[in-house]
């Protein structure tokens, strides 16, 4: 009979969802500070209704409690993202391509900004993270068609932020 | 096209049909750059060492209340007395592989490793690892039994409906059907019941029937009456007394015309069954019939 309490159950949860439910709040807000104090206010209330909370519901019960914590309350500040080095030799490349690439980062960066925080959310989850849009769905309490909606708009308002539409 | 044939194309959920439509369209490419462009997007690094020495100090602050309390130098002496008696519903933790039961009509006494004394009522379970008992001194109970701790680490006893926490201590825990009993007699011990928190001091008793609580006293520094082979009751439902009795004596108990959910107060013997049968018969008026290990309560009135 698994429970919240248990010790084990208890850190197989924050080892398994601590750093999406960071991403997640950073993505939304672009805080790195507010990120990590969403995070342990979601697992200290976690602790606190450990007998409240059933296993399965504990993933939806953290992203809530994070995402309840700034509601409404403050505003997204810029959210920055780094660029994973390709994989390929760098000196291979021309110049030119190198300074488009860094043109395109610098225009998805600005891009990514002046979405909506709940596209800019599930976009990243999505790409960042690996998560399925049903993941990002239960985290969000929202449809899975609702999360495909939101991010077809971020696809589209990407793509027309980045080539200037 | 579908609705939301961008979020569909990246999660490659587009027919055939659609895909080759998308790839011939104008925009194509763009997004193909930004699949690519945002595949190799990173957050920022997460320290979860940070939170996570953040969050064990908020439990341990949480759990150091109930240590504060036991380690008051009268209480540390003996702890507490509890019993705790709960439903037959099975209780099991995968981990306490290590067995003691008892039978109707049985009782019996466990020491364990760390010289903690377990004494089991009629019918009932513990389990508990006898390896890990230095390192998590965690019991599972279905039934009835009264615990002596020795002094130590944090000790909990789980059972279907409840929790009981305590530090170096001895109490009773009852663990039957829709039944649940809490009775500390030393010391202070925490019972964890539906997500509440409850603190039972030294002469307090909890029991919840059916989901209702109602908190009673115990005498202080006494021990539960059934080590004495006594079984006490008060305000109890007459249905949990005459489960009882059938544990106590290995009977098998029915009745006839008799309310049930009346409720009773007073105590029968364990080791004389007449005068267990007259305890509950008298103050309510009621004949019994004896026959074999068959026992029929009626109401006298209805009978002739």
């Amino acid at each position: 009979m698994d429970n919240v309490c248990e010790d084990e159950v208890f850190s197989n949860l924050f080892s398994t969802h601590s750093k999406t439910v960071y991403n997640y709040i950073y993505y939304k807000f672009g805080n790195e500070e507010k990120a990590y104090d969403a995070v342990q206010e979601a697992f200290i209330k976690l602790w606190e209704n450990c007998a409240k909370v059933i296993p399965e519901k504990a993933k939806s019960y953290v992203y809530t409690v994070a995402n309840n914590l700034y509601l409404n309350v403050i505003k997204a500040e810029k959210v920055r993202l780094k660029y994973a080095k390709p994989t390929y030799e760098i000196s291979h490349e021309s110049p030119e391509f190198l300074l488009e690439e860094k043109e395109y980062q610098a225009k998805l960066d600005a891009a990514l900004n002046r979405l909506p925080e709940s596209q800019r959310a599930t976009f990243l989850l999505n790409r960042i993270d690996g998560k399925k849009y049903a993941e990002i769905a239960e985290m969000e309490g929202v449809s899975v068609k609702a999360i495909e909606k939101r991010m077809h708009l971020a696809l589209k308002s990407l793509r027309e932020e980045i080539h200037g539409i | 096209m579908q609705e939301n044939y961008l979020a569909k194309w990246l999660a490659n959920e587009l027919t055939e049909e659609e895909l080759e439509l998308f790839k011939k369209s104008p925009e194509y490419e763009s997004y193909v750059k930004l699949k690519k462009a945002s595949a190799s997007l990173k957050a920022p690094d997460f320290d979860s060492s940070r939170v996570l020495r953040a969050v064990e100090a908020r439990k341990d602050k949480k759990e150091t209340k109930v240590i504060s309390i036991a380690k008051h130098p009268k209480l540390y002496r003996y702890a507490a007395a509890i019993v705790i008696l709960v439903a037959t519903s099975y209780f099991y933790i995968s981990t306490l592989d290590d067995k003691v039961s008892t039978q109707y009509a049985e009782r019996e006494q466990v020491v364990l490793p760390d010289q903690s004394e377990i004494i089991l009522n009629a019918d009932s379970e513990i389990s508990y690892s006898k390896k890990d008992w230095s390192r998590k001194r965690k019991i599972a109970l279905e039934g009835e039994a009264f615990f002596k701790v020795a002094k130590g680490k944090k000790f909990t006893v789980h059972t279907s409906q409840g929790q009981v926490a305590v530090l170096g201590t001895q109490f009773n825990v009852e663990n039957r059907k829709d039944f649940f009993e809490v009775s500390c007699y030393e010391g202070l011990v925490q019972v964890s019941y539906k997500g509440e928190k409850i603190e039972l001091p030294a002469g307090s008793s909890l029991v919840v029937i059916n989901g209702s609580i109602t908190h009673t006293e115990v005498p202080k520094n006494a021990s539960p009456s059934w080590l004495l082979n006594e079984s006490t009751f008060k305000s109890i439902p007459l249905l949990y007394v005459l489960d009882e009795l059938e544990r106590q004596y290995d009977l098998e108990i029915s009745t006839q015309n008799i309310d049930l959910n009346q409720a009773f107060t007073g105590s029968f013997s364990n080791t004389s069954l007449n005068l267990a049968l007259q305890s509950i018969s008298t103050p309510y008026q009621i004949a019994y019939s004896l026959e074999g290990n068959k026992v029929l309560f009626y109401a006298e009135s209805a009978t002739k």
